[in-house]
């Protein structure tokens, strides 16, 4: 930096101290939106946001908690706004260092941000939403310049792409050997026979607080469902009906995925956050929640787990679809003549439009989907 | 024109787009019969060509004409219940040629999109090898490599349109498919590189991403012509395509074709993942459910006219125009039907044929102006040709989701309208 910008750059912060020190939002805006993705499965933010399991955040600083139309809030959300609480930088982050801590009741299942930086980087890019908050981040913007430059230059140092190296060996030579540990740290894959399994354990009682905190928001408190997120539980004998409900104890073939994927995958914006003994628990309450073990004491570990069956196992096989009759006889297909009749209009699309911009799609879901 | 006022807005509704897409014809007529005095379009000096327009280095990252902001991915908002994990649908309507452009691709996330440095990048392949081993970018990049051109069809394509004609549109009835050329390693070399040990019968690929997508693919499959792409239209993968690098697995479902690839494990048996026990599996009507159903079946619809794009010329000449493709191969043959079925036309294939990758094809037609009932039916090398659609439910159900290419139909109505139907 130049000894002229470094000159202005200073005037500029020593002109703009008194309003930065008085700036409610001391965190870092791009660092909080990496943090937010963490929220962005319940939570929209930006222009158009809608609500989804959480309200919308668009303005949300200096917003009476539990205030905004059209979000169905918690009963105790809502009291805590009668009882004054607005959302600034410091309410806020009371809140998501430990939801349910500040209020009782609260249906956001997050358990909270265990770290300072992130609580703090996480509000100052919801900030940037907040016409509220707007005025105050203008103020400080002046300041920001010599920040920036700072950055940039400390980017430049940043390490080099990794190059390529040869080794003894193979084919080409290319490539390294992997370390065990790092094929530990990705190989977590789990398969019905049980090879990959880690040791551990966890019960159904353990499970359903986990599953309260962590899953309940979407999956609902018994597994049935909130919205269009996956129905777990129930659904036995519905296979063959008109509309069928394909759950964990109704379908799945393998407890082995079940376990798989809450690990790879779950909770749904927080993946790899739970522990081995955690997804033992919560599988065990799956099981519970299916009717397939019906004790609370019951304790699911590596010891006991392919003991365990799912009901519709048997009921998947193999691709046979070339033996459909339309298939089946290849050849040469009908060109004239291959309707008897004029041909009649049976069904239109009008009828139940769910087109996107046409006048119900909100209505729709009549059927099927990408599931 | 200098101060481009255009109102074309990228969120016209389907209705808005009918209309305007009507107006444009009724506009064309005028042109049609020289006015008195002459077109002053042609008369009159226009701005562009009379001053200058920008010059390089205005785009250097070349964007389609403002004239063309609606030709845009689009979604259907209460099929999922989040956007990370939902999709979007390719405009088929608006596309010729086989080659869909990079920023139109259909999109289709579980954890949404992984956003990955190529440096912080890395391929391991581990299981049954005789060494395991972790590549970087740098390396893949220094195998020998291959262009191809695949069609890549999720299998849930057309799956809202079991229990009947529910979306206007074929972007919306078949829009979860695009047509790229891919740049990269083939699977095999990379596996040969790690050694496969011989009772190796299974790969699975794995995702970076917050979902870390995996499915089991048999070996055969992965020594034939699977692809570990980088480069898709001769440019890095799109991020939503899943850049830095992607498995290409060639005529099988598009759930197959792991983005953000950074693992493949060699096993001998399959894992059974959520996404081909849970879902990907196909429900019959007596309860039971066909499993590692990859392949997929020839299919074809006619893209112009459709329900977003009605005819706006009157009668007359009339290009029919629609797209094909099979995963057991080429398209040897599209038939069209005007009638509903009764009747069948072979239409002009036109431009590159090529195994597993999207044909276009053409019919020709004097329009005089009466309702049609079309209809194409592709046929592909192995002899296979598209069902009707009732004839899948015959066999099928209606819950099946996955792998509807069953016949579609449009209903051409005489003021160029097009309608979503089933027929008799």
């Amino acid at each position: 930096m130049s000894k002229f910008l470094k000159a202005l750059s200073l005037g500029v912060s020593i002109a703009a101290l008194p309003v930065v020190a008085g700036a409610a939002f001391a965190g870092d805006a791009a660092q909080g939106e990496k943090v937010f993705k963490k929220c962005r499965a319940c939570h929209a933010v930006g222009e158009g946001a809608k609500h989804k399991v959480g309200p919308e955040l668009n303005d949300v600083f200096g917003r009476t908690a539990g205030s905004i139309d059209g979000f169905k809030y918690s009963k105790a959300m809502i009291a805590a706004g009668n009882e004054g609480l607005v959302w600034d930088e410091t309410t806020m982050a009371t809140y998501l260092e430990k939801p349910k801590a500040m209020i009782k009741g609260t249906k956001m299942a997050f358990a909270g941000l265990k770290k300072d930086d992130d609580v703090a980087n996480v509000i100052a890019y919801l900030a940037t939403f907040s016409s509220a908050a707007a005025a105050k981040e203008e103020e400080q913007s002046s300041a920001a310049p010599a920040a920036d430059a700072e950055t940039q230059t400390a980017s430049a140092d940043q390490p080099a792409a990794p190059v390529s190296a040869t080794r003894d060996g193979g084919v080409f030579g290319l490539g390294r050997e992997a370390l065990p540990e790092e094929i530990a740290a990705w190989d977590i894959d789990i398969r019905p026979d049980g090879a990959g399994l880690p040791v551990g354990s966890g019960t159904v009682a353990d499970g359903e607080v986990l599953y309260t905190d962590n899953c309940a928001v979407c999956h609902g408190d018994f597994g049935e469902g909130v919205g269009r997120w996956p129905v777990l539980a129930g659904g036995h004998d519905t296979l063959a009906d008109e509309r069928p409900e394909k759950t964990i104890g109704s379908y799945w073939p393998y407890l082995s995925t079940v376990y798989d994927y809450v690990r790879r995958a779950m909770p749904y914006g927080n993946a790899r956050s739970l522990s081995d003994d955690d997804v033992y628990a919560l599988t065990a309450y799956l099981l519970y929640l299916n009717d397939i073990v019906d004790d609370e004491d019951f304790e699911l570990s590596n010891e006991n787990f392919t003991d365990i069956r799912l009901p519709n196992e048997e009921n998947f096989f193999f691709d046979d679809r070339d033996e459909e009759p339309h298939y089946a006889q290849k050849g040469e297909p009908c060109m004239s003549d291959c309707k008897a009749d004029a041909v009649k209009i049976t069904q239109r699309a009008r009828i139940l439009d769910v087109t996107p911009g046409s006048v119900d799609d909100d209505q729709a879901a009549a059927g099927g989907g990408v599931d | 024109m200098s101060d481009k006022t255009v109102s074309q807005s990228p969120n016209l509704s389907r209705r808005s787009l009918l209309k305007a897409g009507l107006a444009t014809g009724v506009a064309a007529g005028a042109v049609g019969t020289a006015r008195a005095g002459g077109d002053p379009l042609i008369t009159e000096i226009q701005d562009w060509n009379r001053y200058l327009g920008e010059g390089v280095q205005a785009r250097p990252y070349g964007m389609p004409s403002e004239y063309e902001a609606h030709v845009v991915r689009r979604d259907v908002e209460w099929l999922t219940a989040s956007t990370e994990s939902s999709i979007n649908f390719t405009p088929l309507h608006e596309l010729d040629g086989i080659i869909t452009p990079n920023g139109i691709c259909f999109e289709r996330h579980h954890g949404g999109i992984a956003e990955i440095n190529p440096a912080d990048h890395r391929l391991m392949i581990n299981g049954l090898v005789d060494t395991p081993l972790v590549f970087t970018m740098e390396d893949l990049k220094r195998f020998p490599r291959e262009n191809r051109v695949y069609f890549l069809e999720c299998a849930a394509n057309s799956g809202m349109e079991w229990r009947g004609s529910q979306l206007n549109g074929c972007q919306y009835t078949h829009g979860m498919v695009h047509c790229v050329v891919y740049t990269g390693v083939p699977l095999k070399l990379l596996l040969e590189e790690a050694g496969i040990k011989t009772n190796a019968k299974w790969v699975m690929p794995e995702g970076a991403d917050a979902s870390a997508m995996t499915r089991s693919i048999p070996m055969e499959k992965a020594l034939d012509d699977c692809l570990v792409a980088f480069k898709m239209n001769g440019e890095a993968l799109r991020p939503e395509q899943g850049y830095p690098l992607r498995m290409v697995v060639p005529g099988w479902e598009g759930n197959m074709w792991v983005k953000w690839l950074r693992r493949i494990e060699v096993g001998d048996e399959p894992w059974h993942q959520r996404e081909e026990t849970s879902k990907y599996t196909d429900l019959l009507e007596n309860g039971k459910a066909r499993r590692f159903t990859w392949v997929m079946d020839p299919k074809s619809v006619i893209t112009n006219p459709s329900p977003q794009a009605p005819i706006s010329h009157g009668k007359g000449p009339l290009v029919i125009s629609g797209v094909a493709w099979s995963g057991n191969g080429r398209i040897t043959r599209v038939d069209v039907s005007l009638d509903g079925g009764r009747n069948w036309k072979t239409a002009r294939i036109d431009g590159p044929s090529l195994p597993k990758a999207m044909h276009r094809f053409y019919l020709d037609i004097d329009w005089d102006g009466s309702d049609l009932l079309l209809q194409s039916r592709a046929m592909d090398e192995h002899g296979y040709y598209q069902p009707t659609k009732n004839e899948l439910r015959v066999s099928r159900g209606e819950n099946s989701i996955y792998h509807n290419n069953g016949i579609q139909t449009w209903h051409v109505k005489a003021d160029g309208t097009v309608e979503n139907v089933e027929v008799s």
